[in-house]
């Protein structure tokens, strides 16, 4: 809750800064502690950047090493909460409360903060509905973010992980908050101005580059049969038959593989120029394929990914590029082109026999970053396209009412690993709600939303379910050997079946025999670097030449 | 840029390894899967076993030649060297040093020794290499190949050495001690096994293309290794001490001219390479451009 004397605070602030600093906006990197102390006051809510890709990691690191005599009960909001020092913050007694999207790799450590109340959660959010927020009831006093270069009027150039950045900077300065900005390099000649000087207040340049995680790259040697056969049920089953434009893939090896077999299958199906032309997708590597063969007409880009600067860079009727030919990406933007996408196709750990899904487990409070936006059945959109009218078609067959669908594709196998099932009768959710305190248990997707579930076993086609007990048999007749799939009412899901709502391998034409990683358009990642004609540089972790 | 599919040797199986080396139904396999002769070891600590023991030994035709040839199957324990899978090698390499096929081609693809064996693999890889001698001292040339996904380390890196020529692609990787094992000993500082890039320049089929090791380097793609195989075969050249020093005086020069280098990318620049493309050249353009 923003106090009325915000603007007055504000300048107070930032006259303590030019009694201690003097006039300019860059601080030295070596006095960053002090002023940060200088610029938060007890209670603040401070905004700190840093999501699934970019870490501000250098201001991180110096906001948790501020004294908590002076700063203390400060209410932190971000994106993600990538970096331990984001957890030290509520040890060291800094802050006491967390508004967050996702929370990846310190999730572990964040379940057992909260279970023993180190950290309040003030609610766990998706990724536009906190930017928005922060524009609503969350708006920040500081927020801490995060630039290639800054100039020393503040102008900012992001590079080609702007994300959420300009959307951060402008809750801030429009606010009354204080901008602060970490940036690699302080220069007289920005390449281009992603970010006003006149929305920043001080940057700072770290002794290190901020560190990016390359969290799109899928190595296409990881993809086994099971995976192939799943894509080439969906692509056969879905793709081919509502035909979507415009859509999203998640990030994991499914839809990697969907996105290798489109020169192949997917051009034995028919689908090229038909479908899958426009995209709302990070610049994934293994997308190169499906660019050189002529599928992609555009894809807009909630972030970058680290080695493909110059491919994208090559690709300006692809990629959203810069005047000075470098990319230009966007969540917030990002998300909403996936908003209103014809389909979005991802996966999850845990679904149970209704189609609600969850990342979160018992012992880990995983967030859920972008999926609930991407993954969900659009009321609000008014434009139509074959695939949402298709698909509407069977969602709303025989109602007084016309209307239009989105096509939300869940693809699993039925078991994460040896014994532990992605298909459960409740989801684990149930429990993360009792011990973190929410009032209802954290889903990621709720099965109303969803129109498909995909398995090994086969495809759920959900939208042609007509009552409860359908969509549930449906959704146990793709579950394998779960306890979910073992409880399975045979002759309701031979009826399923029969009505096509359930399509097996055969039933859709696809042999087992003819699932091999041969369909593959590329099976190392070095493939991946020789389609993009030596232009893909992949970090040193992917590389085995 | 469209790219041709290519037959990944990397990724095949022992079997089909063969089956795209040789002339179409020429292999016979000795000791087949129906034999059963599975490992008298494994069953003690509960593991499974491989009707073939995780090797595939036979005869056939290599563009019309006479060969015999085995295969090691990397998914099955590692390619390791057990008792079993070391003697059905040892005694392909004798009926060969026997009946004087045109080669020997061994298809690489182990960690070594296999930890359950021990001591009968140390001894069964040990008798691998006197049988390569003996195949060697009656003319019958002995042809590694590497390029499989487990590599070639440990037992498994000697016999490679004990051949007359290697071919590899850049994908392979030999060395005695594998990248964890260095690590280990020597520490993170010393050898990242994590950087895969770093263990590539260093143990990867170009830098032992460019030190002399591999004979021929080829793309990842069955048909070039058949091609450079074939153009191998030719009657071997026995170890005598005068070859031996000749190969003991390259080392010596070896250390004196790259011994301080302390990353492969010093020696490829020494070489005269430019260092930083090496990683990102086809088999044909490094070929091209290896100094004399």
């Amino acid at each position: 809750m923003s106090s009325p004397d915000k603007v007055a605070r504000r300048t107070e602030k930032l006259a303590r800064v030019a009694k201690a600093f003097g006039p300019g906006k860059v601080i030295p990197a070596a006095r960053t502690v002090e002023f940060l102390e200088l610029i938060l006051s007890p209670g603040d809510r401070l905004v700190h950047e840093g999501d699934n890709q970019k870490q501000g990691d250098f201001l991180a690191e110096k906001l948790a090493q501020m004294d908590p005599k002076k700063v203390h009960g400060l209410k932190l909001a971000l994106s993600c909460i990538g970096l331990p020092e984001h957890l030290d913050l509520f040890e060291n007694g800094i802050a006491e409360v967390v508004d967050f999207a996702y929370a990846g790799p310190q999730g572990g450590r964040l379940a057992e903060l909260v279970g023993n109340g180190t950290v309040k959660i003030g609610a766990v959010h998706t990724y536009v509905e906190l930017i928005a927020r922060y524009f609503a009831e969350l708006r920040p006093d500081v927020a801490c973010l995060v630039a290639v270069d800054a100039d020393a009027e503040g102008n900012l150039y992001t590079g080609s992980n702007t994300e959420e950045t300009p959307a951060l900077a402008e809750a801030a300065a429009f606010g009354g908050g204080i901008v602060v900005v970490q940036a690699n390099t302080l220069t007289d000649n920005l390449r281009r101005i992603d970010i006003p000087g006149e929305w920043v207040d001080f940057v700072i340049e770290s002794p290190k580059p901020f560190h990016l995680e390359p969290l799109f790259t899928k190595d296409p040697a990881l993809i086994d049969e099971t995976r192939i056969l799943m894509a080439m049920m969906t692509m056969k089953a879905i793709y081919q038959k509502y035909l979507p434009k415009v859509l999203n893939h998640g990030v994991g090896f499914n839809t990697a593989a969907i996105e290798l077999l489109l020169p192949t299958y997917g051009e034995e199906l028919g689908l090229k120029g038909k479908a899958c032309t426009h995209w709302a997708l990070n610049p994934h590597p293994t997308m190169i394929p499906a660019i050189e063969s002529g599928f992609v007409e555009a894809i807009a880009c909630i972030g970058g990914e680290v080695g493909m600067e110059d491919y994208v860079a090559s690709k300006p009727d692809i990629f959203p590029l810069g005047h000075d030919g470098s990319l230009r990406s966007n969540r917030f933007y990002g998300q909403m082109a996936g908003h209103y996408a014809d389909m979005f196709v991802g996966a999850t750990l845990q679904i149970d026999p209704f189609g609600n899904s969850s990342t979160v487990t018992a012992d880990r409070l995983a967030g859920f970053g972008g999926a609930p936006n991407f993954g969900a059945e659009n009321r609000s959109r008014r434009h139509l396209s074959e695939a949402y009218l298709r698909a509407g078609a069977e969602a709303h067959q025989g109602e007084f009412m016309p209307q239009g669908r989105k096509l939300v594709v869940q693809m699993v196998e039925t078991f994460q690993s040896a014994n532990t099932p992605t298909f459960v009768e409740r989801l684990e959710a149930w429990e993360a709600m009792k011990t973190a305190g929410f009032a209802i248990p954290p889903v990621m997707i709720y099965g109303d939303d969803v129109s498909h579930v995909v398995t090994e076993e086969g495809v759920a086609n959900l939208l042609l379910c007509r009552t409860i007990e359908e969509r549930e048999q449906a959704v146990r007749g793709v579950a394998g050997f779960t306890p979910v799939g073992l409880k399975r009412d045979r002759t309701m899901v031979a009826n399923l079946r029969d009505r096509g709502i359930i399509q097996r391998a055969e039933d859709l034409g696809i042999r087992k025999s003819d699932v091999s990683r041969d369909r593959l358009a590329a099976r190392s990642i070095h493939d991946l670097v020789r389609w993009s004609g030596g232009l893909y540089n992949p970090p040193s972790r992917f590389r085995n030449w | 840029m469209k790219q041709t599919p290519r037959i990944s040797f990397y990724e095949a199986s022992a079997r089909q390894r063969v089956a795209g080396l040789l002339d179409p139904g020429s292999f016979r396999e000795i000791l087949p899967p129906t034999e059963k002769r599975t490992s008298p070891h494994l069953g003690l600590f509960d593991a499974p076993v491989s009707f073939d023991d995780g090797v595939v030994i036979g005869e056939g035709t290599l563009e019309g030649k006479p060969v015999a040839i085995f295969a090691q199957e990397g998914k099955f324990r590692g390619g390791s060297l057990g008792e079993v899978h070391a003697a059905k090698i040892t005694g392909l390499i004798l009926r060969a040093a026997a009946r004087k096929p045109q080669a020997v081609l061994g298809l690489l693809d182990s960690g070594g020794v296999r930890l359950e064996e021990a001591n009968a693999g140390e001894i069964g890889s040990t008798e691998i290499m006197r049988a390569i001698f003996e195949a060697r001292r009656v003319g019958v040339p002995v042809i590694g190949l590497l390029g499989g996904s487990c590599g070639c380390f440990g037992g498994a890196s000697i016999i490679a050495g004990c051949c007359d020529a290697l071919v590899a692609s850049e994908e392979a990787r030999l060395s005695v001690s594998g990248p964890e094992v260095i690590e280990t000993v020597m520490g993170v500082e010393a050898f990242d096994s994590r950087d895969r890039a770093l263990v590539w320049r260093t143990t990867g089929g170009k830098n032992r293309f460019l030190f002399g090791k591999v004979a021929t380097l080829v793309d990842d793609h069955i048909p070039a290794f058949r091609t450079a195989a074939s153009a191998l075969v030719r009657p071997s050249t026995p170890l005598r001490l005068d070859s031996l020093r000749t190969e003991r005086d390259a080392l010596v020069r070896r250390i004196a001219t790259f011994g301080t280098c302390t990353d492969a990318k010093q020696i490829w620049e020494k070489m005269g390479l430019p260092a930083d493309r090496v990683s990102d050249m086809t088999a044909a353009e490094l070929t091209a451009a290896k100094p004399a």
